[in-house]
């Protein structure tokens, strides 16, 4: 990891002034049901998102102390083989639930799965005990853009668009989401 | 206010272990598992008809930012009622990614097939482990009680683990749950490649040591070498397996060695068809002669068989397998089973 600072306020000018609003009804949804980003998608084996057609940015908590990750250091993350920061801190995953087409973005960029594969990656995780918990569910850009402001030690996805100034964007190989050669698009 | 206050209730919820560190009357964040499955057998010596397989309930609560605990019980249908086994209890301290010790009792790390999948049968692409790992086993120790060391080599795609323990018991199909029959503390260690550029794919390997004191058996050296390669993607999933052990019968300088091998295939069918993974697998284990622990204990085997995985829903699974078995090279035995398999996810109230 390098330190090459990109803070959202700084790179994504005009991407801001989306509300901020976690509803309540997600509010209860989101209790305990980390389990559920495993992704059972109502009605199908495997849910399929619809196209993507923008880029997807990556933001951690402010205080993280990453500006930079390789994009193997992001999948390594992703995917639960590295669960803590270099700060000692512990990663928590937050994760769109099933049918966004940024979770499917991904899906396909960062693990390589469908949403079926990708459900019994993470049992398996968890029932080897190679991590305690799983991604934990979000469900929309709103919650996990303010999510990953409160939880110490959150990463998180969200579509460039629904960047704000005060959320910290991170580099993958050094780019940010509206540069050439950037992964997550 | 209300909406900070919410926040606030949402991230406690969700975040658990990063806020419990400052915290701590938050309390610890639990996710479990309920694994279960129901079988229908026909052909063969053994009793046809409904199966009741085993209610697994598996659990991993984050006790503190660092500290976890991962438990795991099984109801085994018998004749005579169930049987309850704490099949795992692992309390673990995590000092990073590269170093994570913990005690307990595991499944233990000498086979691939083994810790991947064990109890968690709707994990695997078959209806019943390889024979050599399968429940009961003899021919490895399939549980471990003691202490490990895991974790993930830095700037590596290269996994470990080491550990010390009691070894078999007496019963050697059991692990030493009341203390090491003979003092005489077993070794492993493992390790595992698993490149970030061939997501999938695994290839890695462990050695056991130990004494072996069964009931009846002669004393003897036992030395458990393994290697598997795995690849697990796209929709193929290919595990081959190779295990050698050696035992030394106490005072003898000669060892006789028995091996066991699996090769299992499958494949998910294309579009539409894509809930469908039709599989086989090729099984063998063949027990030295004059084997001290092993003779008379564990039979020669050979199987062939082919299946259909069908994901009927998200956490559930519907297999049809035929396995042709050859038990101590008597005449093959053929037989059907149909399997529904489950993963139930529990969520904490």
């Amino acid at each position: 990891m390098t330190a090459t600072s990109a803070h959202a306020g700084d790179t994504m000018k005009g991407l801001a002034g989306h509300g901020a609003a976690v509803r309540p009804a997600a509010l209860c949804l989101c209790l305990g049901l980390g389990l559920a980003a495993l992704g059972a998608a109502p009605g199908g084996v495997a849910a399929q998102s619809g196209d993507v057609t923008v880029a997807v940015a990556i933001v951690v908590h402010p205080a993280t102390q990453v500006d930079n990750l390789t994009f193997q250091e992001l999948k390594a993350i992703f995917r639960g083989e590295r669960q803590f920061w270099e700060d000692g801190r512990r990663v928590t995953l937050l994760m769109r639930a099933p049918v966004a087409a940024e979770r499917g973005l991904v899906l396909d960029k960062i693990y390589g799965m469908d949403e079926a594969q990708f459900r019994e990656y993470w049992i398996g995780k968890m029932f080897r005990a190679e991590v305690a918990s799983g991604p934990k569910l979000v469900y929309s850009a709103d919650m996990a853009r303010e999510l990953v402001t409160v939880i110490p030690g959150a990463i998180t996805f969200v579509p460039v668009n629904d960047v704000s100034p005060e959320t910290k964007v991170v580099r993958i190989d050094g780019k940010l989401p509206n540069e050439a050669g950037y992964p997550l698009r | 206010m209300a909406r900070a206050a919410g926040l606030a209730l949402l991230a406690l919820l969700v975040s658990g272990p990063c806020l419990w560190a400052q915290d701590a009357a938050a309390g610890p964040s639990a996710h479990g598992f309920l694994f279960g499955d129901v079988m229908y057998v026909a052909g063969g010596d053994a009793p046809e008809g409904f199966k009741l397989g085993q209610a697994v309930v598996h659990g991993n609560v984050l006790l503190s930012d660092r500290v976890a605990f991962f438990g795991e019980v099984s109801l085994t249908g018998r004749d005579t009622g169930y049987g309850i086994e704490i099949e795992r209890a692992i309390l673990r301290y995590d000092f990073n990614d590269a170093f994570k010790i913990s005690a307990g009792r595991y499944h233990t790390p000498i086979s691939y097939w083994n810790t991947a999948f064990h109890h968690g049968l709707w994990l695997q692409g078959s209806v019943a482990r390889p024979e050599a790992i399968k429940f009961g086993s003899r021919f490895i120790p399939v549980h471990f009680v003691g202490a490990m060391a895991e974790g993930r080599i830095p700037e590596s795609p290269v996994t470990y683990a080491a550990g010390v323990g009691n070894g078999r018991a007496a019963n050697i199909a059991r692990a030493g749950d009341a203390g090491d029959v003979n003092g005489s503390r077993a070794l492993f260690a493992s390790a595992a490649v698993q490149p970030a550029d061939l997501t999938g794919f695994r290839v890695g390997g462990g050695i056991y040591l130990d004494d072996v004191d069964a009931d009846g058996g002669t004393p003897a050296d036992e030395r458990i070498t393994s290697a598997h390669v795995v690849w697990d993607r796209g929709g193929l999933d290919l595990v081959g397996e190779f295990i050698h052990v050696r035992h030394n019968a106490k005072g003898s300088g000669s060892g006789v060695t028995s091996t066991a091998a699996y090769l299992h295939a499958g494949v998910k069918l294309p579009g539409e068809l894509r809930a469908f993974m039709p599989y086989v697998r090729w099984e063998t284990m063949d027990i030295g002669e004059g084997d001290v622990v092993f003779t008379g204990v564990v039979p020669d085997y050979d199987a062939v068989l082919a299946g259909v995985r069908y994901d009927f829903s998200p956490y559930s699974a519907l297999k049809v397998e035929y396995r042709d078995e050859k038990f101590d090279g008597a005449a093959s035995v053929g037989r059907l089973f149909i399997q529904a398999s489950f993963a139930a996810p529990i969520t904490p109230g």
